[in-house]
């Protein structure tokens, strides 16, 4: 009996051994929602949303306007290659042409990290993925 | 042998209700007060603080900017915004380390939205819908729900008050409707109580000034003609004074003195309000002070008295806005409340958060003294008030709601211990401490409170 549990314990074991193997290897899939901070003079927390195919990644972010409480839909294009991350996008309906230019990395917990590229120059950002949370 | 005095015995005059403090007269004759004197009903206050506390940032955890390095009985106030309290040490019950979870963003759409969203979550801990219509949800607030269960038995059920404006309509931001922000107190998951923000209301609500059926412009006449609501209640107070003994005209006159102060202070800042000099709160009514300070300590005064006389036993009091950028010179610190709120992870811009912070706690041993001055039954209204003191944002830099500030005063009739520091697990709901003291104000049939996931041993 002691022999058969202790058998069983070896199989979940290599089974947990592989799965987390799998996960590693697996290529990283951006894809969801992020909530972004954008390391200002302050944390200005932003949304973003990634989708992934292959390489290719297209998203939204919800820039934070002048006016306080007030968000601009700016729709990203770009893509991931070993863990770097490239987006950029043009605010629509800007009084000049405006781009989002991100630049960022894949860190091994999970989140990323990188830097933003818009109107007002250029901040450092983090992002971890949005807890999923009953309402 | 004379009756007792009914505890629901009122003075009254021509448009002026006053109800009556605690006096002997009130027992009955032969009685031991511990037996005469039915299990006091708790006092409630919820103060909420806006937008979280430099003690909940990394350098404000490691330096103690908020909870004392040591837990138990054995803890060092001196580093923290709580050291104005230590006069009170014995009815404080300090609880760091607690998460707001519904406070925080549930989708896309929600993120960046705290500011818009947090206050109403402090008292609820629910997740309040993003709206700007009238559809507006979040929770029952602790408040109402002992309101609700005790408050049936005084003329007023409970009374929320404000210091700042909180007449915004329609949508403030990020798709919330400006009531999440203007309002703590929620009757329902869909009905939040509005805010009173100037003393004068306060008072007239108190004390049935004029009756309810008179105007704003009838009151004011009203009002010009008197010195005093006091002079309206002068054969009803001579009539009571007839029947008391010593003891209780002394109790009962030092009462009323304190009615006419504060009516008294009120009437000096309406005066200087109307006299044409330059406000700094233009926009304020009348009745409130340019001073934060004596804004606050007015509004605590009033609290004291409706207790002293049972008008209400639940009260919620809101500081502020989170995106006040109110000044508070009196703390030694000249910059704007929401500038130093975002300080940026400087240790230095820290330290001065760290000072409106300690300034707005030290608001409270005025009000605390108040309760402990004032004989209530078997003991005074400070052992019989349970004061909640906390914000529903951790590190205001953030925007985060972990860590968030929080703590008790008072004991709740000896159902709380008081005089200790208890550091949550990480991960505690700051629900699980507001369902303990539901239980202890008399709730303990409660089995959820937002998010609790269980009562925390207070």
């Amino acid at each position: 009996m002691t022999k058969t549990i202790a058998s069983f314990i070896a199989v979940l074991a290599l089974a947990a051994g592989l799965s987390a193997q799998h996960q590693k290897d697996a290529a990283p899939n951006l894809t969801g929602t992020w909530n972004m901070g954008l390391q200002g003079q302050h944390v200005i927390p932003v949304a973003l949303t990634l989708d992934q195919k292959g390489r290719k990644v297209t998203g939204v972010i919800l820039m934070p306007t002048q006016r306080a409480g007030e968000t601009k839909d700016v729709t990203l294009t770009g893509e991931l290659v070993d863990a770097a991350l490239t987006l950029s996008g043009t605010v629509e309906g800007a009084a000049e042409p405006t781009t989002i230019e991100i630049t960022g990395t894949l860190n091994d917990d999970g989140s990323m990290e990188g830097r933003l590229k818009g109107p007002h120059g250029e901040v450092p950002w983090t992002a971890e993925r949005l807890k999923e949370r009953k309402k | 042998m004379t009756p007792p005095l009914s505890r629901r015995a009122v003075l009254k005059g021509l448009g002026v209700t006053v109800a009556l403090p605690w006096l002997d007269a009130m027992m009955p004759a032969g009685r031991a007060l511990a037996a005469a004197v039915p299990r006091q009903k708790l006092r409630l206050v919820c103060v909420e603080m806006v937008h979280g506390a430099a003690g909940s940032s990394s350098i404000g955890i490691r330096k103690h900017l908020w909870a004392p390095a040591d837990t138990g009985c054995d803890y060092d106030l001196g580093p923290t915004s709580l050291k104005s309290l230590e006069p009170f040490r014995d009815h404080l019950t300090i609880v760091s380390n607690t998460d707001v979870d519904p406070a925080e963003p549930f989708t896309a759409s929600e993120i960046g939205g705290d500011h818009w969203r947090s206050s109403a979550v402090f008292l609820t801990q629910a997740h309040p819908k993003q709206t700007q219509a009238g559809d507006v949800e979040a929770g029952i607030s602790l408040d109402q729900l002992y309101a609700q269960r005790f408050g049936r038995d005084t003329p007023i059920p409970s009374m929320q008050l404000c210091i700042e404006n909180v007449d915004q309509a329609g949508g403030c931001g990020y798709g919330y409707s400006c009531v999440y922000t203007d309002s703590i107190s929620w009757a329902s998951p869909t009905r939040p109580l509005p805010m009173i923000r100037n003393p004068r209301v306060v008072f007239d609500e108190l004390f049935g000034v004029f009756g309810t059926g008179a105007s704003p412009a009838e009151r004011r006449e009203r009002r010009e003609e008197d010195r005093s609501i006091l002079d309206r209640l002068r054969e009803s107070v001579s009539r009571l004074q007839k029947t008391l003994g010593a003891a209780d005209r002394a109790r009962l006159g030092d009462y009323l003195d304190n009615v006419r102060e504060i009516e008294r202070r009120i009437q000096i800042v309406e005066a200087f309000n109307l006299g044409g000099e330059q406000r700094e709160l233009p926009d304020a009514p009348a009745g409130v002070p340019d001073s934060f300070s004596a804004h606050v300590r007015l509004m605590f005064d009033l609290q004291v008295l409706a207790f002293a006389s049972d008008i209400t036993r639940v009260f919620a009091l809101k500081l502020g806005r989170d995106n006040s950028n109110r000044t508070y010179p009196e703390s030694g610190f000249g910059g704007g409340f929401h500038n130093a709120s975002h300080h940026g992870g400087q240790e230095d811009r820290i330290a001065d958060f760290a000072t409106i912070n300690t300034y707005h706690v030290a608001m409270l041993p005025y009000f605390l003294e108040k309760l402990r001055q004032i004989p209530d039954g078997d003991g005074t209204l400070l052992d019989h008030t349970v004061v909640l003191y906390g914000s529903p944002m951790g590190d205001s830099n953030l925007h985060n709601h972990k860590r968030v500030p929080f703590f008790i005063a008072g004991r709740a009739g000896g159902r709380l211990g008081g005089g200790q520091h208890l550091k949550a697990p990480n991960g505690t709901p700051l629900a699980n401490v507001m369902l303990s003291v539901l239980h202890a104000l008399g709730l303990e049939d409660l089995e959820r409170f937002g998010d609790s996931t269980a009562p925390f041993n207070l």
